[in-house]
């Protein structure tokens, strides 16, 4: 597992721009123009990332996470899913850079390479902000009626958030 | 549901912050006001009129720690420094006062004997913990928040700069041949050959590759040829659940961009974890999605009617 981790980033870093001449792209150009846009998604996500670091923050220092854990500790402990992920997985579905701050939280409080966070950055990897794709798809066409799409969405969402638990502690475990 | 889950959090923090506070008044847990009894040691020769380096001893307590005597006139003081033997009230008083210096602590001397050292001090009252913690916090947090996104700007750049590579060499059609034998299945009422299928392909495709740019847009396309054999307009088809469940729940091969820059180069690993875990949620979402459409029965569109001259009013 581990060799085959070593090679994802090198092979990717390296095939695309490869398959790009091949296919006569303007490689150094491209990717200049496309670099360009990470100063403005990054500057773009700070009011975002502020909203809500700052109230997890205050939620964190208050006690009340400390309290909300304890009390969700039998429950879910009970069901082997740790307390830790759980502002991830109400955040994931509900906003972008919101969960990216609930995960820059996570970072800094238990570390990058700890079981809980390799969990919260698969989950977060692996699902959607369903409600803002079901907002910008059928906003788009002016469907109102959504049917079982918002269901159907947070079925798929719930096992991944699920499933990330079970993989990632199969796998680094 | 955002807007109370936020605000949820920030009031419950001030729920909590208030009544840790307010328990903390009754209960006195650091004893604010108390004083407490030293016996400084000045060095051989020292004025206790002068201002110099002590060494003191905390009645019934072990040890001898370090001290600046200030003997200021009208309220003399003593600035202690903290130390790990001291009493656990007194670290606790370091950790939790106003002061940002948390090394060190300034109490007052109430009372002072020059002929045998003994000084009774009061040490710096503490109120309000919770209340200047979760300000602090929110301001700490604040400030973060952006050095986070800064930092974030390098591996992002890369991460995109590649990502535009990859969607203008066309990378994803080479994706678009094997989504293509699932649209039958997934979208059994739309016409072979219709113009949503192509469209439906790159979409997943790009969504495949974390291609969000060019994802959205081919959505909203795909969603609009969808829209065209739609019956009734403000009501979705089964189709269009469909692409909606396959977009929240599509195979990522590549990671988000920001994902890569918050994890860095540790992503190689969460590559793998996360193709397996999309792998299982599409195929729960799927289900699902198949399982609702039961429910939902549609008649199947007409086929042999252009759909632009069938729909458009």
């Amino acid at each position: 597992m581990r060799t085959v981790a070593a090679f994802i980033l090198p092979l990717i870093i390296v095939l695309i721009p490869l398959y790009g001449i091949i296919k006569k792209v303007h490689v150094y150009e491209v990717f200049v123009d496309g670099a360009k846009e990470g100063f403005h998604i990054a500057v773009r996500i700070i009011p975002y990332l502020v909203a809500i670091l700052f109230a997890i923050g205050m939620f964190r220092e208050s006690g009340a996470m400390e309290f909300f854990m304890m009390a969700l500790a039998p429950v879910l402990g009970f069901l082997g899913f740790p307390v830790e992920l759980v502002p991830m997985a109400i955040f994931r579905p509900l906003t972008g850079s919101g969960s990216l701050g609930v995960m820059a939280d996570m970072i800094a409080t238990y570390g990058e390479d700890s079981l809980i966070v390799k969990m919260a950055g698969t989950m977060f990897g692996s699902t959607e902000t369903t409600f803002y794709v079901i907002a910008v798809y059928f906003g788009a066409i002016g469907v109102r009626r959504v049917k079982y799409a918002v269901q159907t969405g947070l079925i798929a969402d719930l096992a991944g958030i699920i499933s990330s638990v079970i993989v990632v502690r199969i796998l680094f475990g | 549901m955002l807007n109370y889950i936020w605000a949820g959090l920030i009031i419950i923090s001030l729920v909590f912050a208030v009544t840790q506070d307010v328990m903390d008044l009754v209960q006195d847990p650091y004893q604010n006001g108390k004083e407490h009894t030293i016996e400084i040691t000045f060095p051989e020769n020292g004025d206790p009129d002068r201002r110099q380096t002590v060494r003191f001893r905390i009645q019934g307590h072990e040890g001898t720690f370090d001290a600046a005597w200030r003997p200021y006139e009208d309220n003399p003081e003593i600035i202690i420094r903290v130390d790990d033997e001291m009493p656990e009230l007194w670290l606790n008083i370091a950790q939790d006062q106003d002061s940002n210096n948390k090394e060190e602590l300034t109490a007052e001397v109430a009372a002072f004997d020059r002929s045998s050292g003994r000084a009774d001090i009061v040490l710096p009252g503490v109120y309000y913990v919770k209340l200047n913690a979760i300000a602090t916090a929110a301001f700490n947090m604040a400030e973060f928040a952006v050095t986070l996104a800064i930092g974030l700007v390098g591996i992002m750049a890369l991460w995109l700069g590649l990502m535009k590579i990859a969607e203008q060499s066309g990378l994803m059609y080479l994706l678009v041949k094997a989504v293509q034998p699932f649209m039958r299945f997934l979208f059994p009422n739309v016409p072979k050959g219709h113009a949503a299928h192509g469209v439906i392909s790159l979409n997943l495709a790009a969504n495949m590759l974390g291609l969000g740019n060019a994802a959205t847009p081919l959505g909203i396309k795909a969603m609009e040829e969808l829209q065209k054999l739609n019956p009734s307009k403000d009501k979705a088809t089964n189709a269009q659940c469909m692409l909606l469940t396959v977009n929240t729940a599509s195979i990522q091969l590549l990671p988000p961009a920001t994902l890569v820059a918050l994890i860095g180069t540790g992503v190689n690993e969460l590559m793998i974890s996360i193709l397996i875990v999309t792998f299982i949620s599409l195929v729960v979402g799927i289900t699902a999605a198949k399982i609702y459409e039961r429910f939902h029965p549609e008649e199947e569109h007409i086929e042999n009617i252009p759909d632009d001259q069938k729909i458009e009013d």
